[in-house]
């Protein structure tokens, strides 16, 4: 199966026709997106702010990064089943997206970055984990972390100004209010 | 009501943010961010107050660690907030989610203030524990912004949402 022909066939299946023929479905799943977005962003935000060395250095950075982390995967799971959803009610639109292309692209820097922390950095933790400043490497990890997670937010909003579709409903139509 | 949006709508700043593309998306970004960052430092605090989250440390350690962030999130996001009115005010001020959010979003300003004053004094070193007043009120306080942030997203769907209720319809 080609590109265009999965695509099409994630644009045709049943979550995606009922995102966009329930009224109701696509704001509860959008503001579901937000809410997890927002709550992956605070938590990875907390450990990121660690390992740039403020503000709570009396707490080790592994025990911030162990008590954020169930809360970040929660929320990340959450992000991923309503964006999959939204992605599918108009799967053509967001994959020729400019600003769909983009987000992608920074959430694959964010998982790299994370990648090379969690797979190099992190050997010597034992050796920093309680410094107010840790490693130059944990730092611009942190950074960078920051900045690809701000991105990733940044790109997703204008994915909705660039979109080219309306789901709003048309004056005068009537319209059955259940999901 | 109506004529005060229409005449807000129609002033020089409010067709500023209308036609520069950038400037609602901009700011409805950085809103966003902010809720990340207000609303996990309010969990965070709740969350200690239900002994789940740094329970080694006291609870006004974990406050000047969370309450600042939260606070100065909330000033940005009435910023943002407040200058997205000015570039829609007939949008907003037409959706039933703004109004409701509105009031909850006071009464969830004033409820931390009040909350987070009465937990200071409560000056437990290590690991105490709460009453089950602080305990039900640190949960409510984390629905309210869970209801705060859904019904910003809403404002978008006024008609979807509240159907015959819609302000819009």
């Amino acid at each position: 199966m080609d590109f265009p022909s999965i695509i099409q066939s994630i644009q045709d299946s049943a979550p995606a026709q009922w995102m966009r023929t329930s009224v109701k479905a696509m704001p509860f799943v959008e503001s579901l997106h937000v809410l997890a977005a927002a709550t992956l962003f605070g938590t990875i935000f907390i450990v990121d702010l660690r390992l740039l060395g403020f503000p709570d250095t009396r707490r080790s950075f592994t025990a911030i990064s162990r008590e954020m982390l169930r809360l970040t995967w929660a929320a990340f799971f959450v992000a991923v089943i309503a964006g999959a959803l939204m992605f599918a009610a108009n799967a053509h639109t967001y994959v020729g997206n400019t600003a769909f292309r983009l987000k992608m692209l920074a959430l694959v820097a964010a998982g790299v970055n994370m990648t090379i922390f969690q797979g190099i950095t992190i050997r010597t933790v034992s050796a920093w984990d309680r410094d107010a400043r840790p490693p130059l490497a944990g730092r611009v990890a942190g950074v960078l972390s920051i900045l690809l997670w701000i991105s990733v937010i940044f790109f997703a909003r204008w994915i909705g100004f660039t979109k080219g579709y309306d789901f709003s409903i048309p004056q005068d139509s009537h319209i059955n209010f259940q999901f | 009501m109506h004529a005060f949006a229409g005449w807000l709508q129609e002033t020089p700043f409010s067709h500023t943010i209308q036609d520069v593309s950038w400037i609602i998306p901009l700011l409805q970004s950085i809103h966003i961010v902010m809720i990340g960052v207000v609303f996990v430092s309010s969990l965070m605090i709740a969350l200690r107050v239900l002994g789940k989250m740094r329970a080694d440390e006291p609870f006004p350690a974990v406050w000047q660690r969370f309450a600042p962030w939260m606070w100065t999130g909330l000033c940005v996001m009435a910023c943002t907030g407040l200058i997205l009115v000015a570039g829609e005010p007939i949008r907003e001020f037409t959706a039933l989610s703004f109004w409701i959010k509105m009031a909850l979003v006071l009464l969830g300003v004033t409820g931390t203030a009040l909350y987070g004053r009465a937990l200071r004094n409560f000056i437990g070193a290590g690991p105490a524990q709460f009453p089950a007043t602080a305990k039900l009120a640190s949960v409510l306080i984390v629905v309210l912004w869970l209801a705060i942030i859904f019904l910003g997203r809403a404002i978008a769907y006024d008609r979807e949402v509240w159907g015959a209720l819609s302000l819009h319809a």
